[in-house]
């Protein structure tokens, strides 16, 4: 009985709902600027051209896809469609329905229903591969993205899937109005020069022209990782930070890049336009104040820009970075160029899944790397920034096009500090405290060099 | 019953739901238990057997024992509060006002959407729409973020949670006035002194049972708060509201230490057992003599 | 003061104040609502700069979000996994419970004690305890997760101990034995004795435990995300997920996701709501 009321509900519910939806069509949605999930101007891709070899024994077979980031969920699955049309083999692309990608994939292999392929942090690779990944060393691909791959004991177990960059971001309309000048972004080289520049802005009228982010992966991951990454810009050299400071034969307090990474750090909390209360500051809040020119700057990366354009910014607007600036030495790298790495990884399941759904996936992966089609959607549906040399598809936006073209001018450095999964949100709370001005250097850097000693 | 028919009757009326109960519940907690005893991290394939040592873990975890310390805190407000407001409203609504079932549905509404969505709302209500209205009309107690001052943030916690729970427990406490009989709602309606003390010595008593379940209830849900936790403050601002079964979850999971995250969640539901335990005893022994 | 009352002036005057008193924690109670739905018609801009504005003083009003929602989510797919997966847990739990529950009021031996003080025990094992465990048994040793059958028999189990505990409660205080055993006298087996005398009693705690336990399967996240990955299985709050970017939320189309969600389990509510409350009363007068 209980049974036919619910039928009866759920029959009169959808009778009421869908002449609602059907009348709700009027206002259009196909081109909804709010979606994260679509693109807002979708390049078209040109498949005419089609020189890949398919292996034709692959066809029929199905593979999944577990995707982290969530922002090309769509694009993902069209790239699926696009390469089960040439080769017959069908992707299904599954979103991490759960806050973090390496709990969905313990508990997928848990299951004993893993993905074949799936995109992680550089962090869970490093601890899943050699346990549950396929060994991708002699994979062609290796050639073509040189220093972009991530070995684990010699080996190789994953493709990078694309270069993100971070720094400050500049709305360069915003700051040669108020200025009434034109803005060289190279002119600034220093943390005083910078200082100054804020400084000239404040006077403008642009009173605080920062904004930081106050989550907890903003300043434990994207700002504090810079005291790694930048001993000498590469990532042994952040590796050997992170040994001596485990070993515990580390000062941190005496290590130069920590104060000087502090004082960059000050400068931009002293700007910061939610400096009355940077812990109530809000992430979509902060892309809408630099797009309409409440600040001028925004410390993010390259993964902004969807926010960007959803409040107002178009592809000809100028955005760009400058360098996370540690000093007042010109010709320190830290002060002229800018983080790129890669963040996101492919790795492939050598546990579970069967010869042919791994060369299934090998196909899908040379696909992206070396199929015209798939060297378009990367760029132009995923808008993604890819590490191999061998793509010739340029970045459409100012902000993924700014750290393309620094790559290429040898303007950027790459260094990723691999740090423990909870870096971030144990060090990102003491970052928060520092922020909200509740802590002091002293107690910052003690709690660093703390967590770091309890490391094994 | 007769006890030749026992074995059948067992069969019939107590195996199908025996029988999911231990599959779903009980055997997964005894396999977790085991699994503290062991370094799995919850992906490898081998898992050797280590005795006690995750629970040495569990006592260095200085942040463990300041969240239980917390969570402890957030309890006792959140059953006083909940229940002394439940039992309020409950009351209210059956003295048979106009528009009682209106309220009795309304009240109930938070119970309707799940504590993760419930969190996200009022994220946003917090963090937006209170400091909109602060801006906009120049209140100090909205001028920041709730959510940005650990006690105020803690406050948003317990509010949210008294929000969450006091529906239910209305429901429950109106389903025990409604169960004592017209002379003693009639004695509880006079007003004054003596009403008060008429509450006290006649309907209390008789209202035991529905205490009992309440107070087991909220205690229960209050120590396990998660959802709410993870989507309303996420332990911010700095870590600061951060519960124990939240930490749980980061130790295990963020943390990737799988033993001392499984072995803090078996010391959490011993305190727990033994808390609600005491309770039922003691609020059943009032049961008793009235 | 109290002692000279006329009975009725005073009790007016108390029962204005309890309304005025209900009407403000009420209202205080649906602000949220009330901030869901006005922002569920608002672009993300006004969203972000204004929520608390009205509707009538932002530009771009519209059912967008809506649309939007319903088919990213693909609402009816999702609408009828939920519907299937919640009515048959919710009719599974209901009956077994009621059963084990009469079976323990009834036969007090050993096994009933022991299966009472253990449910009573689990309800305070917080999920996170045997999350792993769970998945690494059904999934990794009889691998039979992502089957909607699967999801109904765990949500069957973790609402048992409630369940079982609400039913016996109830049982113990309102069903008379002399009932039953007048039905022995007659001839009854103790199925039909059950079936036929016990279960119309229990009516009233039927239904609220009904409509509590429909609606925590209609909301769960964590466990059918644990179960479920097809995406054709996903139930309903599994595919407002979609809407959470990693760094942003797509706010309006999240509250009006939200609302879709909602809608059918409000309906269902009004519609059980007379029959609960009826219940109670019935069960009061005996």
């Amino acid at each position: 009985m209980r049974k036919k009321v619910l039928q009866g509900v759920s029959f009169a519910l959808s009778m009421v709902l869908i002449p609602t939806m059907l009348t709700g069509c009027r206002f259009g949605f196909a081109s909804d600027p709010d979606d994260p999930n679509e693109e807002v101007k979708e390049e078209p891709i040109d498949t005419s051209l089609d020189t890949f070899e398919y292996d034709s024994s692959l066809s029929g077979t199905n593979i999944t896809l577990l995707n982290s980031k969530a922002e090309i969920q769509v694009a993902l699955g069209k790239m699926g469609e696009e390469f089960e049309k040439k080769s017959g083999v069908h992707v299904e692309v599954m979103p991490v329905t759960d806050d973090s990608p390496y709990t969905k994939v313990v508990s997928l292999y848990n299951s004993g229903n893993p993905p074949t392929m799936s995109i992680l942090d550089t962090t869970d690779v490093i601890a899943l591969a050699e346990e549950k990944g396929a060994d991708l060393s002699d994979e062609d691909w290796v050639e073509e993205a040189e220093d972009y791959v991530t070995e684990v004991n010699g080996k190789i177990y994953s493709l990078p899937l694309c270069i993100e960059g971070r720094g400050v971001i500049y709305n360069r309309a915003v700051i040669e109005e108020a200025l009434g000048e034109t803005f060289d972004p190279e002119s600034i080289t220093t943390l005083e020069e910078f200082a100054e520049l804020l400084d000239r802005l404040s006077a403008a009228g642009v009173k605080k022209p920062v904004s930081m982010a106050k989550e907890d992966w903003s300043l434990g991951a994207h700002h504090l990782q810079f005291v790694y990454e930048t001993y000498d810009g590469t990532s042994e050299g952040a590796q050997e930070v992170i040994e001596q400071l485990k070993a515990g034969t580390m000062d941190l307090a005496s290590y130069s890049r920590m104060q000087e990474f502090l004082d960059m750090f000050d400068v931009l909390r002293e700007y910061n336009v939610a400096k009355g209360d940077p812990l109530g500051a809000d992430y979509d809040e902060m892309a809408i104040d630099l797009v309409d020119g409440k600040t001028a700057f925004w410390f993010n990366g390259n993964w902004a820009w969807p926010n960007l354009s959803e409040a107002g910014a178009g592809n000809e607007d100028e955005y760009g970075f400058l360098p996370y600036f540690m000093n007042n030495d010109a010709d320190d790298f830290a002060n002229q160029k800018i983080q790129g790495s890669p963040s996101k990884q492919v790795m492939l399941d050598g546990q579970m899944a069967t010869e042919k759904e791994q060369a299934a996936a090998k196909e899908f992966l040379n696909w992206i790397v070396y199929s015209e089609t798939g060297q378009q959607m990367m760029v132009k549906t995923c808008n993604l920034i890819p590490p191999f040399q061998n793509n010739p598809y340029e970045p459409g936006d100012p902000l993924s096009r700014d750290i393309y073209e620094k790559v290429h001018a040898g303007q950027a450095f790459n260094a990723s500090a691999i740090v423990p999964n909870d870096h971030w949100s144990v060090l990102g709370a003491a970052m928060q405290k520092y922020l909200a001005g509740r802590s002091d250097r002293e107690e910052l850097i003690g709690a660093i060099q703390e967590y770091w000693e309890e490391q094994e | 019953m007769k006890s030749k028919n026992n074995g059948k009757d067992f069969c019939i009326f107590a195996l199908p739901g025996l029988f999911c109960f231990i599959a779903v519940v009980i055997i997964p907690f005894v396999y977790g238990v085991y699994l503290t005893m062991t370094d799995w991290n919850g992906v490898s394939a081998v898992k050797n057997f280590v005795g006690l040592k995750n629970f040495a873990g569990v006592v260095k975890d200085a942040q463990f024992w300041t969240s239980l310390l917390l969570t402890f805190k957030y309890v006792i407000f959140v059953v006083v509060i909940v229940n002394v407001m439940a039992f309020g409203i409950a009351y209210l609504l059956t003295r048979g006002m106009k528009g009682q079932n209106f309220f009795r549905a309304g009240f109930f509404t938070p119970n309707l959407i799940g504590g993760i969505v419930l969190g996200y709302i009022w994220q946003f209500v917090f963090s937006r729409v209170f400091v909109s209205i602060g801006e906009t009309t120049g209140w100090k107690a909205f001028e920041v973020s709730w959510l940005s001052d650990p006690s105020k943030a803690f406050a948003a916690l317990v509010l949210v949670s008294v929000w969450q729970l006091s529906g239910y427990m209305i429901l429950i406490y109106v389903a025990g006035f409604m169960g004592l009989s017209e002379d003693v709602m009639e004695a509880a309606s006079i007003d004054g002194a003596s009403g008060w003390r008429k509450m006290r010595s006649i309907v209390m008593p008789l209202m035991m049972s529905s205490v009992t379940i309440c107070l087991f209830l909220t205690l229960s849900r209050a120590f396990m708060v998660y959802d709410v936790n993870l989507s309303l403050t996420a332990g911010a601002p700095y870590g600061t509201t951060e519960m124990a079964a939240m930490h749980v979850y980061e130790k295990a999971f963020t943390s990737r230490q799988f033993g001392v995250g499984q072995a803090e969640a078996l010391i959490l539901f011993i305190i727990v057992a033994c808390i609600s335990g005491i309770q039922v005893y003691l609020t059943k022994k009032k049961e008793v003599e009235a | 003061m109290q002692q000279t009352t006329v009975g009725g002036t005073k009790k007016k005057m108390a029962d204005a104040l309890a309304m005025a008193g209900l009407i403000i924690i009420f209202a205080a109670y649906m602000f949220p609502f009330l901030m869901v739905v006005i922002n569920s018609l608002k672009q993300k801009r006004d969203i972000i700069k204004s929520p608390f504005s009205w509707l009538f003083t932002i530009k771009g009003l519209s059912f967008d979000n809506f649309v939007k929602a319903f088919t990213q989510m693909e609402f009816l797919n999702a609408f009828k996994n939920s519907l299937i997966v919640t009515v048959s847990a919710t009719a599974l739990v209901t009956l077994f419970a009621a059963m084990l529950a009469y079976y323990i009021v009834r036969h007090k031996n050993w096994i009933s004690n022991l299966t009472f003080a253990l449910m009573v025990a689990s309800m305070i094992i917080p999920f996170q305890a045997i999350m792993i465990p769970l998945v690494s048994i059904y999934g990794g040793t009889l691998n039979i997760l992502n089957h909607r059958i699967t999801l109904i028999f765990m949500h069957t189990g973790f609402s048992m101990a409630m369940s079982v505990f609400m039913f016996h409660g109830f049982i113990n205080g309102n069903i008379p034995i002399a009932l039953e055993e007048a039905a022995y006298i007659d001839g009854c087996t103790h199925s039909q004795t059950f079936f036929k005398i016990v279960f119309p009693l229990l009516k009233p705690i039927i239904s609220t435990m009904v409509i509590l336990n429909a609606l925590a399967f209609w909301n769960d996240f964590l466990l059918p995300s644990l179960v479920l990955t097809d995406k054709e299985l996903l139930t309903l709050p599994l595919s407002t997920y979609s809407f959470y970017g990693t760094y942003s939320a797509d706010y309006g189309t999240i509250m009006a996701g939200l609302l879709l969600c909602v809608i059918p389990i409000l309906i269902l509510y009004m519609v059980l709501q007379k029959q609960i409350i009826n219940g109670v009363v019935a069960g009061a007068v005996k």
